[in-house]
């Protein structure tokens, strides 16, 4: 096929606008007659509340606090549980959960006023290890059981594949709770417009689910929420849950003036999620070929306080447990958890981030108790065209993995160097 | 005293929501005054360079250069839905869309011309630079310019959508297809540790990644060193770390990414082979271009000093506590 | 409140502010140079960088009233009659933009190194820059970037 675009570098075309300074983030956005906000966040991480906000909305200048008694209609938000509060209503469940937003004239009465927020915690137990939280008598972070997900996959027959492995290793891993660290910290304006259609300006992955979650909460229809997406100061996942959006909406429209909120680096780490931590409990076996014969998995993953992404998060761990190998014996269980952490959701991998920690150590494990090479090693397993995933699905297409492969060692020189060195 | 190794790591990575969840991404090419190409669509550009690979998918298909396209993606009043900007699911799952509203959109400039022309039917009329030209008899020809003019009171616009497809997976087994297409890589690495430190330094990578097609190679390049910083961090030092659900580094100063002196150039290989599915071949790498440097890293580390680290990341304090007890159990 | 004088991208500036107005609230909110980004607060991510008097400030540490007397250089400042700076071309060309947030601190930063040392070292680039931070471009291509706009730079 010939191509005459596809396939070029072209300079990017918001390159220009990115160099010069002229791109538009949310905070770069004055409007006439704007106002500020400033968002009220939880302190403790598991505790019933009462708010009282009679002495911030005194300070001369503050527009209004708004809570979650000012939500028009669900408070309720989340990409797919709803289980955050636009506002806690009555408990917290996690520290950084939104509870007032101040909207005064200036960022610095905002300030002021939210000295005067008084907020009375009655702390309850609270649960921070995903293991501890999944036993029955773990304090609950919702209803009555914190385990939000299990994903089962079962393919072969397990025992078959351990009598079949010559080799088997076996090890426990375990990854961090990560930050996406984007520069552009959440920001983001509201306002309305003449007939009545709000308006949110914000930097976020989807504007359209915005639009669904402001319409949801504010009871209004679709086609009166308007979301203006401006350049995005950098994601990777973090972009994905609402930040101010519904905030931002419920002020401008209250208030009928422009509003505007930025978040400090501080704030910003509070408000968005994290990649998910994991523990990962692997066995692998390898016949005295080389071939692998089963994987066995047990994989848990702290969702902190709110599911957001958790089920899809663990499912593609799930599914990428076994990496690109084909392995006819599988089973994997993978568990998302909630405690009263920071919550996590999408970043970069999504769950398929954590696991090849896991499965590519195995590898070179069995590599090396079968004496072999670990690239020579992957060679014999690795998924081609044709090959079968765990989940029972054919490759049929696009997979250059070999390929992949080849390139790296022989640009590396891998396998010459791992014959010198022995 | 310090040791030196290689470890290669490997990832698959499954495009889009998956597991049957619809997904799906819609797009409207309209003819604008001028004769420019306008595509409405809700495609988020976070960085990753969406919005430019989006273009180059349309005047591609459209037969005119990227300068010649406006895309209207800002707005949700003015586009239509076209799902996340996550998944790795834009380049294939909507530039599939775009692709399609533009192919539509050549028929309705083809039935446009086909009357301008004095044509009798479409067949052997091609787009070109802006024009459409009938294939085998080039004088006859008029500009979108021209039909533009002509139609100034008419809108001439294309939709087009495109339906991911995946199954949901047997919830007692998880069978099933749960995401498509598949992107592959993987990646070698140097390090050496320092034995007295516990200090892991990169000395060398070499990074394959599948695109299927690469539509921008030096943005596919981008994303790779992009993806390699971020999985550099990931592997050797950012770590949140909570106490009681407090955050304890919830600031630049205390929690670290890496900078400019932390990276290394890596060797980056772009490997081609179109999917069939995909626009133009091209399968998405956002993501999986971080996947594999951590697990090579590890390897590397192992293959240095004998000792698996198991859990990330391996900072100096952690490397030098696997150190001494290994020295004890030795 | 207190009344500056200095000079920014050229042009004089007397204005009054209030004492406790960080100098990149002055630039941002005052003078509406937005190109200025703020991304940390505390002089960690570099996206505030200005040209000081020939040097780079994080301009979220430094307080309105310092710059009294100066001569400040920001991203709005680098156009020459219309053209982009080496720098600007280069980043563009060599593909080092991504999400831009940090781009306007990065390019003044690679600006300010190629004015005191024309022909740096790679390790010199990397040091140059590497108080900037940057999450999306694992900064190589801000190496090719230097690179470039050192050759546009001689050819000048």
């Amino acid at each position: 096929m010939k191509l005459n675009i596809v396939g070029k570098n072209i300079i990017r075309v918001d390159a220009q606008a990115k160099v010069t300074g002229k791109a538009l983030y949310p905070q770069d956005i004055y409007l006439d007659n704007m106002v500020y906000g400033k968002t009220v966040r939880s302190t403790k991480p598991h505790a019933y509340i009462k708010i009282d906000i009679s002495e911030a909305e005194k300070v001369d200048g503050v527009l209004k606090v708004f809570t979650y008694k000012d939500i028009p209609n669900k408070n309720a938000h989340g990409v797919v549980l709803k289980d955050h509060e636009a506002f806690a209503s009555k408990k917290v469940i996690r520290i950084g959960e939104p509870i007032a937003f101040i909207v005064a004239e200036t960022q610095k009465i905002c300030e002021e006023a939210y000295k005067k927020i008084k907020i009375d915690y009655e702390e309850i137990p609270a649960v921070f290890d995903p293991v501890e939280a999944m036993k029955e008598d773990a304090p609950k972070v919702h209803g009555d059981s914190n385990i939000i997900y299990h994903f089962k996959l079962r393919h072969g027959d397990i025992e078959e594949g351990k009598r079949k492995s010559k080799y088997i290793v076996e090890n426990i891993y375990k990854s961090p709770m990560v930050e996406h660290a984007f520069l552009q910290p959440e920001a983001g304006l509201g306002y309305l417009e003449e007939d009545g259609t709000v308006v949110v300006v914000i930097a976020t992955q989807y504007p359209h689910y915005d639009r669904e979650e402001v319409a949801i909460n504010l009871g209004l229809p679709e086609e009166k929420v308007k979301i203006i997406n401006t350049n995005v100061g950098g994601a990777f996942g973090g972009r994905e849950d609402i930040s101010a959006q519904i905030h931002l909406a419920l002020a401008a429209m209250v208030l009928k003036r422009p509003v505007k909120v930025i978040f400090s680096r501080e704030e910003s780490f509070l408000a968005h999620s994290k990649r998910h931590p994991m523990i990962m409990k692997y066995k692998t076996g390898a016949d005295e070929n080389g071939y692998l014969q089963y994987m066995e998995a047990e994989i848990i993953g702290d969702s902190g306080a709110h599911c957001s992404w958790a089920m899809n998060v663990l499912r593609k761990a799930g599914v990428h447990a076994t990496g690109p190998y084909v392995i006819p014996h599988v089973k994997v269980d993978a568990y998302a958890v909630y405690t009263n952490n920071p919550y996590t959701g999408a970043m970069r991998g999504f769950g398929a981030t954590q696991v090849p920690i896991a499965h590519e150590q195995q590898m070179d494990a069995l590599a090396e108790k079968l004496g072999m090479n670990p690239i020579e090693f992957r060679m014999k397993n690795i998924f081609r065209r044709g090959s079968m995933t765990a989940t029972g699905q054919i490759l049929t297409d696009s997979v250059p993995l070999d390929r992949c492969l080849e390139a790296v060692d022989e640009r590396f020189k891998f396998s010459q160097l791992w014959k010198e060195v022995k | 005293m310090k040791k030196r190794g290689i470890g290669v790591g490997l990832s698959f990575y499954g495009t889009g929501y998956g597991n049957g969840f619809p997904d799906i991404s819609r797009a409207i090419v309209r003819l604008l005054p001028g004769g420019r190409i306008g595509i409405y669509c809700g495609v988020t550009e976070v960085g990753q360079g969406a919005k430019t690979a989006m273009i180059q998918i349309g005047a591609e298909t459209l037969g005119v250069t990227e300068k010649d396209i406006d895309l209207i993606h800002e707005d949700t009043s003015l586009m239509p839905d076209s799902g996340t900007a996550a998944a790795t699911r834009q380049t294939y799952n909507t530039g599939n869309a775009i692709k399609v509203a533009c192919q539509n959109m050549r028929e309705k400039l083809f039935e446009k011309a086909k009357v301008e022309l004095g044509l009798n039917s479409t067949a052997g009329l091609a787009l070109e630079k802006g024009e459409v030209v009938l294939s085998f008899f080039p004088q006859k020809r008029i500009s979108f310019k021209r039909l533009s003019e002509i139609y100034k009171d008419e809108t001439i616009e294309a939709e087009g959508e495109f339906v991911a497809q995946t199954t949901t997976m047997d919830p007692d087994t998880g069978q099933g297809a749960p995401y498509w297409p598949y992107t592959f890589n993987a990646c070698a690495v140097e390090v050496e540790v320092d034995m007295n430190t516990g200090i892991v330094n990169l000395l060398r990578a070499v990074f394959a990644q599948d695109a299927g097609r690469a539509v921008n190679p030096h943005l596919l390049e981008g994303q790779m060193d992009g993806g390699f910083a971020m999985a550099l961090g990931y592997t050797l030092f950012e770590d949140l770390k909570l106490e009681n659900g407090v955050i304890k580094n919830n600031r630049f100063s205390k929690y670290l990414i890496p900078t400019a002196m932390d990276m290394i150039d890596v060797e980056n290989i772009i490997i081609e082979d179109p999917e069939n599915t995909a626009p133009y071949g091209a399968k998405g790498i956002g993501e999986p271009v971080m996947i594999p440097i951590a697990p090579a890293i590890l390897n590397a580390i192992y293959n240095a000093i004998g000792i698996r680290i198991t859990e990330l990341p391996v900072t100096p304090e952690k490397l030098m506590k696997a150190i001494r007890e290994a020295e004890v159990n030795n | 409140m207190v009344n500056i004088n200095f000079t920014v991208n050229g042009k004089p500036y007397e204005i009054s502010i209030d004492e406790n107005m960080r100098l990149i609230d002055v630039l941002r909110d005052e003078l509406g140079l937005i190109g200025t980004k703020e991304g940390c607060g505390e002089g960690e991510c570099g996206a505030c960088t200005i040209i000081m008097d020939g040097e780079t400030v994080n301009s979220c540490l430094v307080m309105g009233f310092q710059a009294d007397g100066s001569n400040i250089v920001t991203i709005e400042g680098l156009e020459k009659d219309g053209q982009l700076h080496p720098v600007q071309r280069a980043y563009m060309e060599a593909g080092a933009v991504q999400c831009g947030f940090c781009i306007p601190g990065m390019v003044l930063s690679t600006k300010a190194l190629l004015d005191k040392n024309p022909s740096p070292s790679d390790e010199e680039i990397r040091e140059g820059i590497s108080g900037n931070l940057c999450r999306c471009t694992g900064y190589n291509k801000m190496l090719i970037a230097t690179k470039k706009a050192i050759e546009y730079m001689k050819g000048e």
